[in-house]
């Protein structure tokens, strides 16, 4: 398997390069990087990669430059020419990725950044000292692609200048930066590119201010081109003198909105700041964008004054309230697509909602970050925040709330999680019970009085046909209303088309969208950005975990050799099943079942995912553990969850599907991946968001383990490898377990024997075919976005298949000395059993008391 | 007396496996020795190698791809 392209060494140097190799171009930064050790020898850049390797022809260079280092330290033909005669022996292998032409800057060994003109791909090295703020900076402007711990990779793309704008980055900020940190001069492409985007982009800003659209830009002539065209004149509405010939002086013209006095609740500025005066009073010292600029002064020493010149005043015109729609979609056709922005501080229409954050509620440093992102110039920007699962996004969203303090429509992905939402609201503000209603197909309820929160799902809301009376009158209550803020849960699962009868049915000023992967399996992240907002804050997981935030992770794939008999199976196999035996491979049960054992002994707690209901139960009753399935009832689950939880001899449960999105889920320390859905990125992320909240994270040395059981030489292995992208790109490394030591000296190891191991092919072998298929144990309920809970057959009713055997009467009431024996049963009915109340005999005896005298009394009645 | 050149296989169960269903189609094991060495054919040999390469391929994800 030499070309499987995940590191397999742990998250050393060796790490972060495993996409040198696909780019060649970037070896030769490598290259260039090893120059620095003659100009800084002791410098950290320097010292860092020399110890990296990336292939024998780069050490073999390397080496031949150090043995001359002695002689001409520092000398500036010798190097030239040295460089040369590298470049001859390298350069061929990069071919048109050869950027030896660059010219580097002299002192680049102090600037972290490479730019390559070819594509926009900026090359980060994080081990610079001052690579933080850089990243602040990138993660500003660009996309990050791939961030391991070293080196990390960003692209420019035109959504991502189009959010650095909205957050209030110029265009010559951006290049000035930029070529303050890069190694080489900004490539002309790239100026050019930053140029051309930034221009049109968020120059002009629709604000709803008093209940009316006002088209808002802090230039004039922008204003002037777009009134130029027709259709937009039509719909301006003239408030003050008209005037034939369209100056900038008929333009309402204020103070560029600041920071001023809004206070994120929460943040550790909240206490001490107190309300000093209106909004725009100290436009001077404090412009737009304050954060960004206080960055960028520390970064490179911009004066503040500098920055944001043009940005003290900013010149309106009023529009037709009718005509919001097509103004919109006129300014995107005109190059001039327009960002939201909610003035919510001067918006007196629509009632305040009286939340706060509870005093006690205190959001981390991340949180705060993203949120000044969102509230940086004293309004709601719309937008989407992204943070790693488990790192409080939810808090995220409810601060916002809290902050807009207007009312808001929180809309997420099934039921269960609307009921989640409910109680983190109630849970860190001071929501009342009467302020906080819940629309999902079991309960449609109002809130009392003019504002309050609603929580539903993106399916109740978007929904178009077949409405009960009940929720056809909750939608309209939904749509009559102006809506302050509206929330979107897990936006990256939503259907692009769903999304926009949701965004146009209701009317809201400001979007947040939420998530952790913004990943799609079908590439339409594009129109999220039409439809909420840029994205304006995406966290680094694994600075969060640094950090203490979430959990330090140990990755691993277990490599489970096929057991020949299964494999030959496999061979023939062509239709679903095959998926059925690489999960019921019986090295897969062992290698399951020592990890178990291992992370038991050790005190974790455990959980096993597996898509495959057929492998959930047979794996669960083989190894007698607990399990919980969409057929598992819900007292039962409940008392597996709760032994789970409290219960010191419950280590391990095992969950299907349902544990993905249907349960909340207790928090646990290890989790071992035995079948899963395809090669679905999300899912990996999403499952291993479930250890990454995990409370014990701040233990000294503490990781969590998450485990994915790979069957070598099946299609498993595409999938696995598929899975792990996106987390690889977020800096986690998968080491490759190929053998479990101790496996064999097991005791009780399951399937030791070739015989147990046929049996249970046989077993595989009679098993129907929809059984192979996965997540078929859930179905969704109305209202559950299709597709976040199964893959298929969401909705319609399905029974388990009736086995139909003939025999006669009786042999099988045991005339043909037939004998029935229950092998393997489920843990979870000892369980059951253990936890039937055993009643005292003083209540049975009262009981039968009570029954005997009531007997009597019908009887003495009757008589 | 009918002589054939032949190569002793070393692979790995799931492997011989998957040589023993290209048999199937087209034979050209000579003898099948334990679950780790065969004897194939030694002109078939090249052919067999990259068959075997294409069949392993399909279980690599590649970033391109």
């Amino acid at each position: 398997m030499a070309t499987k392209r995940v590191a397999t060494g742990a998250p050393d140097g060796s790490f972060p390069f495993k996409k040198r190799r696909k780019n060649a171009g970037d070896d030769e930064d490598y290259m260039q990087i090893d120059d620095d050790d003659e100009w800084t020898p002791g410098g950290p850049s320097g010292s860092r990669a020399t110890t990296i390797k990336v292939s024998a022809l780069a050490r073999k260079v390397a080496q031949s430059k150090r043995t001359k280092d002695g002689v001409e330290d520092g000398d500036e033909s010798a190097l030239t020419s040295r460089r040369r005669q590298e470049d001859d022996l390298v350069s061929h292998i990069f071919m048109d990725h050869d950027f030896a032409w660059l010219h580097l800057k002299q002192d680049h060994a102090a600037r972290p950044l490479w730019i390559s003109p070819e594509d926009g791909h900026i090359i980060l090295e994080a081990f610079s000292p001052i690579a933080e703020q850089a990243q602040d900076f990138l993660v500003a402007i660009s996309e990050p692609v791939s961030r391991p711990a070293f080196i990390h990779e960003y692209k420019l793309t035109s959504y991502s200048l189009y959010a650095a704008v909205s957050v209030g980055l110029q265009t010559e900020d951006i290049i000035e930066v930029l070529n303050r940190l890069s190694k080489v001069p900004v490539p002309e492409k790239i100026v050019e590119f930053i140029h051309e985007r930034t221009l049109s982009y968020g120059k002009v800003k629709l604000v709803l201010k008093h209940n009316k659209y006002y088209v808002e830009s802090s230039h004039p002539e922008t204003l002037q081109y777009l009134l130029k065209d027709t259709m937009i004149r039509e719909a301006r509405v003239h408030s003050q003198q008209v005037d034939n010939s369209i100056k900038a002086a008929t333009f309402t013209t204020s103070k560029a909105p600041v920071k001023g006095n809004l206070v994120i609740p929460g943040t550790s500025e909240a206490g001490k700041k107190k309300d000093d005066g209106m909004p725009g009073k100290n436009p001077a010292s404090n412009p737009a964008g304050s954060k960004d600029a206080e960055l960028f002064t520390s970064v490179v020493g911009v004066d503040g004054d500098e920055v944001d010149e043009d940005d003290d005043n900013v010149h309106a015109f009023e529009i037709d309230d009718t005509k919001v729609d097509e103004v919109k979609k006129r300014c995107s056709d005109l190059q001039y697509p327009m960002l939201e922005e909610y003035d919510f501080r001067n918006d007196t229409v629509n009632a305040n909602l009286d939340i706060d954050l509870k005093p006690s509620t205190v959001i981390r440093p991340y949180q705060e970050t993203s949120l000044s992102k969102m509230f940086g110039n004293g309004r709601a920007r719309s937008g989407i925040i992204v943070l790693p699962c488990g790192a409080g996004k939810t808090l995220v969203g409810i601060t916002a709330a809290c902050t807009i303090k207007k009312s808001c429509l929180v809309l997420c992905t099934s039921s269960v999680s609307v009921m989640q939402w409910r109680q983190q609201f109630i849970q860190w503000s001071n929501v009342t019970d009467k302020q906080i209603a819940v629309f999902t197909a079991d309960q449609k309820e109002k809130f009392a009085g003019d504002s309050g929160i609603v929580v539903s799902t993106y399916s109740m809301v978007a929904n178009t046909h077949n409405r009960s009376h009940e929720s056809k009158k909750m939608m309209e209550f939904l749509t009559s209303r102006e809506w302050g803020f509206i929330l979107l849960d897990e936006v990256h699962v939503v259907p692009a088309a769903m999304f926009r009868r949701v965004v146009t049915t209701i009317k809201a000023h400001s979007k947040l969208g939420l998530t952790a992967t913004l990943v799609r399996e079908d590439d339409k992240i594009a129109d999220l950005n039409y439809m909420i907002g840029p994205k304006l804050y995406e966290a680094n997981w694994m600075d969060l975990a640094a950090k203490g935030h979430i959990a330090n992770v140990q990755c691993a794939e277990v490599w489970c050799p096929m057991a020949p008999e299964f494999y030959r199976e496999y061979l023939r196999e062509q239709s679903r099943k095959r998926n059925l035996l690489y999960c019921m491979n019986p090295r897969k049960f062992q290698a399951c079942q020592f990890l178990i054992k291992y992370h038991e002994d050790r005190g974790d707690k455990i959980i096993v995912f597996s898509d495959n209901v057929f492998a959930l139960e047979a794996y669960a009753r083989k190894l007698g553990k607990l399990y919980i399935h969409g057929g598992t009832s819900q007292v039962e689950r409940m008392r597996i969850l709760q032994n789970f939880q409290h219960n010191p001899a419950v280590n391990t449960i095992f969950l299907s599907k349902v544990g993905d999105t249907s349960i909340d889920l207790p928090e646990a320390t290890c989790l071992i991946q035995i079948s899963s859905h395809f090669g679905s990125r999300r899912q990996e992320a999403q499952r291993l968001g479930r250890i990454l909240r995990a409370k014990r994270r701040n233990d000294e040395g503490f990781n969590a383990f998450f485990y994915s059981l790979v069957s070598k030489d099946t299609q498993e292995m595409y999938y696995s490898t598929k899975r792990q992208q996106f987390l690889i790109d977020q800096g986690y490394a998968f080491k490759v377990i190929t053998h479990l030591d101790g496996l064999e000296d097991l005791p009780e190891l399951v399937y030791k024997s070739r015989d147990e191991q046929i049996e249970l092919l046989m077993s595989v072998q009679q098993a129907n075919e929809t059984d192979a298929d996965l997540g078929t144990d859930i179905r969704a309920g109305e209202g559950d976005l299709p597709g976040t809970i199964t893959s298929k057959d969401f909705g319609a009713n399905k029974f388990p298949a009736v086995d139909r055997t003939t025999g006669s009467l009786s042999a099988l009431s045991g005339g043909q000395h037939m004998s029935y024996i229950e092998q393997n049963k489920s843990a979870n009915k000892k369980l059951a059993r253990e936890s039937a109340p055993t009643r005292h005999k003083l209540f049975s005896k009262r009981d039968k008391d009570v029954a005997t005298a009531r007997k009597e009394a019908r009887a003495a009645g009757r008589g | 007396m009918k002589a054939i050149k032949g190569v002793l296989f070393t692979c790995d169960a799931a492997v011989k496996q998957i040589l023993l269903s290209m048999n199937e189609k087209n034979s050209f094991i000579i003898e099948d020795l334990d679950d780790y060495h065969v004897v194939i054919k030694a002109d078939e040999e090249w052919r067999i190698r990259t068959e075997l390469e294409n069949e392993l391929e399909k279980n690599t994800y590649n970033l391109e791809a």
